[in-house]
Parts: structure tokens; sequence; C-alpha cells
């Protein structure tokens, strides 16, 4: 080991100097993943929890990353891979929502033939302007791990198929079925949530 | 609905996602010019992303944020 000593000096000195820089480049990207923190944990102390724990990670292995790549993508892996193995027991629940076979663009057809309430906007307006927010956060929590995972990285922070794959470490052909079918999964659950609240008039719409 | 509509159609998340090559997505772009039906279609899958992302985003907490920028400076995380 005598040999490795000049290197790890080496390396040190490049830590030291990368962890400088890390309150400056990383700390911009506290906000979104305090959301998707949220999104995943479910509530404030586990979500500031996962944040702190993501930044302590990141901050000690900051002289791994390799300049010049995504810094945001590598911070949700470390957040990704946090939460999977901090609840890995609570995401292997059973699923709460049916996710029986969904059809392509569920919602749409159902949103689009309901009967507009109110005949000064359309039925489509109507729907997406009366979505509560209480009522989307339910349906997204309430997506299997699986499922909820690539749903957030895409729909919330707008990250490519191929960079979702790295994240999640699985194939981009898993990220998409996944994807998919959890989006779908997440149309049915809005319908079902507006039907509640009244937001469309479901008489006369097809249920299976 | 024609062939055009069901490849559309096919593509609809990929298309929203910016996820197709230039050719395809130009193609897509073409059909849903001509075609009022998919146009609306695709229109409502796309604002629907835009509400859930919108309606899903929360606040950090500022006591939080300053509670981690302190932790950083200090070199107590």
């Amino acid at each position: 080991m005598v040999g490795s000593r000049p290197i790890f000096v080496v390396l040190a000195c490049r830590a030291v100097a990368d962890q400088a820089d890390f309150e400056a480049d990383a700390m911009q990207f506290a906000p979104q993943l305090y959301t998707a923190a949220m999104r995943m944990a479910r509530n404030p102390a586990d979500a500031e929890d996962l944040v702190q724990e993501t930044f302590l990670k990141a901050y000690r292995a900051y002289h791994s990353f390799e300049a010049g790549t995504n810094l945001k993508a590598w911070l949700y892996r470390i957040l990704t891979n946090t939460y999977i193995n901090k609840y890995r027991r609570a995401a292997r629940r059973p699923s709460e929502v049916d996710l029986g076979e969904v059809e392509d663009m569920y919602l749409y057809r159902r949103v689009s033939s309901s009967q507009a309430l109110d005949a000064s906007q359309s039925a489509e307006d109507l729907f997406l302007d009366g979505l509560v927010e209480a009522d989307i956060k339910q349906a997204v929590e309430r997506l299997p791990e699986h499922f909820r995972l690539p749903v957030l990285l895409a729909d919330l922070e707008g990250f490519s198929y191929k960079q979702i794959a790295e994240i999640l470490e699985v194939p981009i052909g898993t990220v998409m079925s996944r994807l998919h079918r959890g989006r779908k999964a997440l149309e049915k659950a809005l319908w079902e949530y507006a039907r509640v609240r009244g937001l469309v008039d479901s008489n006369g719409v097809e249920d299976e | 609905m024609n062939r055009n509509c069901d490849d559309a159609l096919a593509n609809l998340y990929a298309y929203l996602d910016r996820e197709l090559d230039d050719s395809t997505t130009a193609a897509i772009r073409g059909h849903l010019a001509d075609c009022p039906p998919c146009e609306h279609a695709f229109g409502f899958e796309d604002r629907l992303k835009s509400v859930i992302r919108e309606r899903l985003s929360v606040e950090i907490p500022n006591e939080f944020l300053e509670r981690l920028r302190e932790a950083l400076r200090s070199g107590r995380l």
C-alpha cells in the first residue's frame, strides 16, 4: 500500500476542492429534491430525512461525481436509492390501486364523453381546472413503487427515459412500460376522484 | 380513426415526452395539424401532464433549507 500514498494525497486534495463547490453546485436542486422526496416518503419529516441523507451521501461522494455529467440526475439517483433502501419494507406492501388492464387514453375518453356541467366551459377544461391538489397527490402516492418512481421522474422532473433508466438502474424498455402503466393507473384514479367530487357528470359514460 | 390516428396514438406518450426521432415527431405533428380529434386528445394529455406537475410541487420549508445550508457550511452534515 506504500505506492498508493501519493495518489491518496492527490485524491484528497481534489476531494477538498470539489467539496468546497458542493454547496454552490448542489443546493440549487434542494427544492426540487424536496418535492420528489415528499411524493416518495409521503410526509414532511421523512422527506426531510431523505433529503438530508441524500445531501450527506452526495457531499461525501462528490469527488466521485464526474464533472460535466448531469448533476441533477446524479442527485436523484442517490435520492432514489436512499429511498428504496430505507423504505424497502414499506415499498413492498401490496398495491392499493387496482392495476387491471386499463385502456389507452382512459381519462380522455371518459372526460370528453361526459356532459359539461357548466355550458360555458368544455368538460375537459372543467375537469383539468377542477383537479384538486390533494387528489393528485393521493393518486400518485397510492401508485405502487415501481410505477410511482418512473412517473415522478418523468412527469415531475422531466427526465428522459434514458436518464430514468440510469437513475433506477433498470433497462429503458422497463422504464417505458412502467411509465405507461403507471400513467394509466393514475388516470384511472383521477377519474374516480373527479366522479366523487362531481367534477364530471359520468352518466352515460361507460364503465367497465 | 384511421391508420394515421392509430400510429399517432401509439406514440402519444413518447411524443409528449419528446422521446421520438425527428422524422416520427414531424409525421405526428403533421397528422395533428390535419386531424382535430387527435389534436384534441393530445392537447388534453399534454395539459394533464402540466397540471399534474404544477399541482404536485411543494415548497421546501425555509427553516429546513437553512438547516441544510448551515450543516453544509459548518461541515456538520
